[in-house]
């Protein structure tokens, strides 16, 4: 396809990109190193009858609003978005580690610090979740390759229905179940003998919770990949596995698996990058307050009640998008050598 | 097939299926319990006493004379104007499909055909794109779209969504469209097309598999999206995730949460129908990035 | 109707070389077979003519017209691919008025040339089945239809019969020998299978490693390869090469002495000699050595054998029977042999005279 008619086709496609996804990052890198304007203080002197004068000092409204207006960027700070408490917390890190009564108390104080707490249940999310989910998933295909045919259509259907659903919808469902008052939350209580049990309660409890949905979340995805790949098991290969003497075990370990490694990569990748965005979740289960995911720390620096953080926002994104990068390093430059060598 | 059946052990047979239903069970019983509870009232579905009420509807019956009562979906859907998101929604979702399935034929099909070494760095480019969290492109759209007065409407959000979705769009066309044998287009081509006349009238009547296919994908990630249209849309514009997430904050303290039960069992039945008539396509769409990719 | 000139032309991608200075004119009417092995550049120079791939270096003419930078609908031709390429959306019939309909013919001439070539290539019943529904014959037979539905300048076809078997292939490349003759359109055919440039061919091209090896009539090409490549692709089995020293006319290689060939030649050559030229004796011959395989081929039984590291073979009546291991001797006469260069390959050119 010569060069013209290749761009001409892919124009609109590739402009729609280059527009809502690569400016907005360069966006966010802009703003990152802007931070939101003080407030306009004004002193007025109020006199009543009897009481005499006092001064207050007050927000001009009208002033910080035309000053917003003029400069809605905030005003120039650099990386200091970045350093701050609610960032990397540079300062913070250096008396932590300067002064400390050993690991657990400087795990803790770390812990204590807004974005290495939401980055912390971040990582764990993606790398917990990740491997258990595929771990499900090949197991569900593997029996349900093994059902009668019959059963396998409805068997599907409801297999779907955890990954299909909107994640905000499942995450509710869920809690509803395991909260107190639901079905799941109660019996655990009658199990436990314990009726003050709430999920909620404990930080660990609420990163169960949160995980245990993320893994029934994500388990369809790797099975339905997992069980079409199964359909592709070279024939040949397997019987004459048998022929050679290989019992059902050796099978799945020499054939089966090796057969489905690529399949494992490409789940592997997708549910990494999905994972690690984890948000949904966090508002559905109402988790914040034991739970935060660095997307959800800019969801939340976005809906402020008072003010919106633009330049806080901006940087957890940066940071965020860093984090996708080192994750889809290893990704990246193994695709980038073997292009090579072609 | 993996094993014959014939000469597998009893014992292998009984765990595996016991552990297929065991599955089943957890990936179906939330909604059935949901959908069930959402005809109930809240002091059945959200008991303090026993989970049982929900299942006999005692206090359902007390309050409203029948063991069903369709309260919460009366709550949600009149009193809430919870109609309202869902025309949003069904604006927003079908253009995104329109517009993401133009967009995405029209590049796919040109990455597929083009033997030319920018292609693979554009499939790249596009996977580093897929991987952005939503959230964090929200936060670089907000301060210009609030600058540029365009934030709020629908249309914004639609082409956001048409945007974000490309790079998944694109690869899922593209290796459909490499299934396609490049002697079809060429016929076309020496038969007398130009390039667009020969994707146009030859390659794209034998894709409505893989476009339909990647259509369902594109109505589910504009369906299911909350990041974007929490925070683009103003409140009339809402679609129905973000008004379910608003029934959250207003609701609960209301003691109405039966409402928000009954809009999620809304939002969720057109889902469930989605996968019983498009059961085979959601599945080899699945398995059609990770065989070609 | 048209001639088709090649000037120098090449195509590359980086630095691998598809096709390598092409320089051809092929006359109006003429039926040209490109033939090689794989990857040899005949389909890249037909892509080329077609205007699906671009030219990196050179000028193709058709007719007075220089194509270069025309897109392949501009250049009035058709092709015919080897998996055919239909339209699977569409029946035969609009698969076959398919080229009408978009270079905008007029449509109440449709119905008639539709007519004709179904006619032409057997296809009247099937006209309302979709190509799924159709044989591998029957599917080949559609996509010929399409491409004499109009008259282009030049039929291009690309190892048309490859998919089909054995038994088909012969059928259809009588068929297609046919329409040429019918039509007498100017034809391109691109194949690797000998037989099938043999029969067609008004002129054949032999092409290896994008570079053309030897153009000439199907007898020119078979009794005289330019070079060691044409001899060992041509002919079934391939000519018989054995590498060995010449001096005074007398060629000596491991277990064969010939005598009486060109006397001006000294030094390392190959030798070459068709295995139905020569003949198995009881005694005497230049070649005397156990056999190595017998092979009966119904019209012929052929002996092998293993001189040094390589293979010769020689064809007998069919009657012929000897084992595997029985000492046999063969006559082959300096008058059936080629000498080539032993280093380039090259043909070295019989002297007037000897």
């Amino acid at each position: 396809m010569p060069h013209r008619a290749f761009f001409a086709f892919i124009m609109p496609s590739l402009l729609a990109m280059l527009l809502f996804i690569a400016l907005p990052i360069v966006s966010v890198a802009v703003q990152s190193l802007y931070v939101e304007h003080e407030r306009v203080v004004t002193e007025v002197e109020t006199c009543a009858p009897f009481a005499g004068c006092t001064t207050e000092t007050r927000v001009d409204a009208e002033a910080t609003e035309k000053l917003r207006d003029a400069e809605p960027l905030g005003r120039f700070n650099g990386f200091g978005t970045y350093l701050d408490r609610n960032h990397l917390a540079t300062a913070e890190m250096n008396a932590i580690l300067t002064d400390n009564a050993g690991f657990a108390d400087v795990a803790s104080r770390i812990y204590n610090l807004p974005f290495y707490r939401a980055l912390a249940f971040t990582l764990t999310y993606t790398f917990v979740v990740t491997p258990l989910a595929m771990l499900l998933g090949f197991c569900i295909a593997l029996g349900v390759n093994a059902i009668p045919p019959f059963y396998k259509g409805p068997v599907i259907f409801f297999s779907l229905l955890p990954m299909i659903v909107t994640p905000l919808v499942g995450a509710l469902i869920i809690y509803w179940m395991s909260s107190p008052q639901g079905i799941l939350g109660a019996t655990l209580q009658s199990l436990l003998n314990d009726s003050t049990l709430s999920l909620k309660s404990s930080a660990v409890l609420t990163w169960v919770t949160l995980l245990v949905y993320g893994v029934w979340h994500n388990a369809p995805f790797s099975f339905v990949v997992f069980y079409a790949g199964l359909q592709t098991v070279p024939h040949d290969t397997l019987e004459s596995a048998m022929i050679d003497g290989a019992n059902r075990w050796e099978r799945i370990r020499f054939v089966v698996i090796p057969h489905l490694m690529p399949l494992a990569t490409f789940v592997a990748l997708v549910q990494l990058m999905d994972n690690f965005r984890v948000f949904e979740p966090i508002v559905g289960f109402s988790a914040e307050a034991n739970a935060t995911s660095l997307s959800w720390s800019i969801f939340n620096d976005l809906r402020g009640q008072v003010d919106q953080l633009f330049g806080s926002a901006a940087a957890t994104s940066m940071l965020t998008i860093v984090g996708v990068v080192i994750l889809l390093s290893p990704v990246l430059v193994r695709t980038w050598r073997e292009f090579n060598r072609r | 097939m993996i094993v014959n059946k014939r000469r597998r052990p009893l014992p292998l047979t009984v765990l595996s299926t016991t552990f297929v239903l065991l599955w089943v069970l957890m990936a179906a019983f939330p909604f059935i319990w949901t959908v069930w509870g959402s005809f109930k009232v809240e002091q059945d579905f959200f008991s303090r006493d026993s989970w049982w009420f929900a299942i006999e509807g005692s206090r359902t019956i007390a309050q409203t004379g029948s063991a069903f009562t369709g309260d919460g979906y009366y709550g949600a859907w009149v009193l809430r104007d919870f109609f309202s998101s869902v025309v949003n929604t069904v604006i927003v979702t079908l253009s995104v499909v329109v517009v993401s399935l133009t967009f995405g034929t029209l590049g796919g099909y040109a990455l597929a055909r083009s033997g030319y070494r920018y292609t693979f760095w554009l499939l790249m480019l596009a996977l580093v794109f897929r991987a952005m969290p939503h959230i964090t492109l929200v936060s670089g759209y907000l301060l210009p779209f609030f600058e540029m007065n365009i934030w709020g409407h629908l249309p914004t959000a639609i082409i956001v969504l048409v945007a974000i979705n490309q790079p998944f769009t694109l690869w899922m066309l593209h290796s459909f469209f490499l299934s396609i044998p490049k002697d079809l287009d060429e016929s076309a081509m020496v038969d007398g097309c130009s390039r667009f006349q020969a994707f146009r009238l030859v390659v794209i009547p034998v894709m409505w598999p893989g476009v339909i296919t990647t259509g369902l994908f594109s109505f589910l990630l504009a369906y299911n999206d909350f990041a974007v249209t929490a925070m683009l849309l103003s409140q009339p514009n809402q679609t129905m995730v973000p008004k379910i997430a608003s029934f959250l904050g207003t609701i609960q303290q209301e003691g109405n949460v039966m409402f928000a039960v009954a809009a999620v069992v809304s939002a969720t039945a057109p889902l469930f129908v989605l996968v019983m008539f498009f059961q085979r396509q959601i599945v080899s769409g699945l398995t059609a990035g990770a065989v070609k990719g | 109707m048209a001639e088709i000139r090649l000037k120098n032309v090449s195509k590359r991608w980086h630095n691998f070389v598809g096709v390598d200075n092409f320089d051809l004119d092929i006359a109006d009417r003429e039926f040209l077979v490109l033939l090689g092995p794989s990857g040899c550049g005949k389909t890249t120079t037909m892509r080329m003519i077609a205007g699906l791939d671009d030219i990196s270096e050179g000028e193709i003419w058709l007719g007075d017209r220089m194509v270069n930078n025309l897109e392949p609908k501009d250049r009035d031709i058709s092709m015919v691919f080897q998996s055919y390429g239909l339209y699977p959306n569409m029946t035969v019939y609009e698969n076959i008025r398919f080229p009408l309909r978009v270079r905008k013919v007029p449509k109440e001439l449709h119905h008639e040339k539709v007519m004709q070539a179904a006619r032409m290539v057997e296809l009247v019943d099937f006209l309302e089945r979709r190509p799924a529904a159709l044989s591998g014959g029957q599917r080949q037979r559609v996509a010929l239809g399409r491409a004499i539905v109009r008259q282009p300048a030049a039929f291009l076809m690309d190892e048309p019969l490859s998919n089909l078997d054995a038994k088909l292939r012969v059928s259809t490349r009588a068929q297609i020998k046919n329409l040429q003759h019918t039509l007498k359109v100017t034809t391109i055919y691109v194949t690797h299978d000998q037989i099938e440039a043999m029969t067609l061919a008004d002129r054949v091209v032999v092409m290896n490693k994008g570079v053309i090896q030897q153009v000439g009539t199907p007898t020119d090409i078979y009794d005289n390869p330019a070079n060691t490549f044409v001899a060992s692709f041509i002919g079934s089995p391939a000519m018989n090469l054995v590498s060995g020293d010449i001096e005074n006319g007398t060629f000596r290689g491991p277990g064969i002495t010939i005598g009486g060939l060109q006397i001006n030649v000294k030094g390392p050559v190959t030798l070459g000699f068709r295995a139905e030229d020569a003949s198995l004796v009881f005694e005497g011959g230049e070649l005397g050595a156990e056999i190595y395989s017998m092979e009966l081929l119904g019209e012929a039984t052929m002996a092998s054998f293993r001189m040094g590291d390589q293979l010769v073979s020689i064809k007998s009546g069919k009657e012929y029977r000897a084992e595997i291991g029985d000492v046999v001797h063969a006559a082959i006469p300096a008058s059936i042999c080629h000498l080539f260069d032993a280093r380039t390959g090259v043909r070295i050119a019989r002297t007037p005279g000897n």
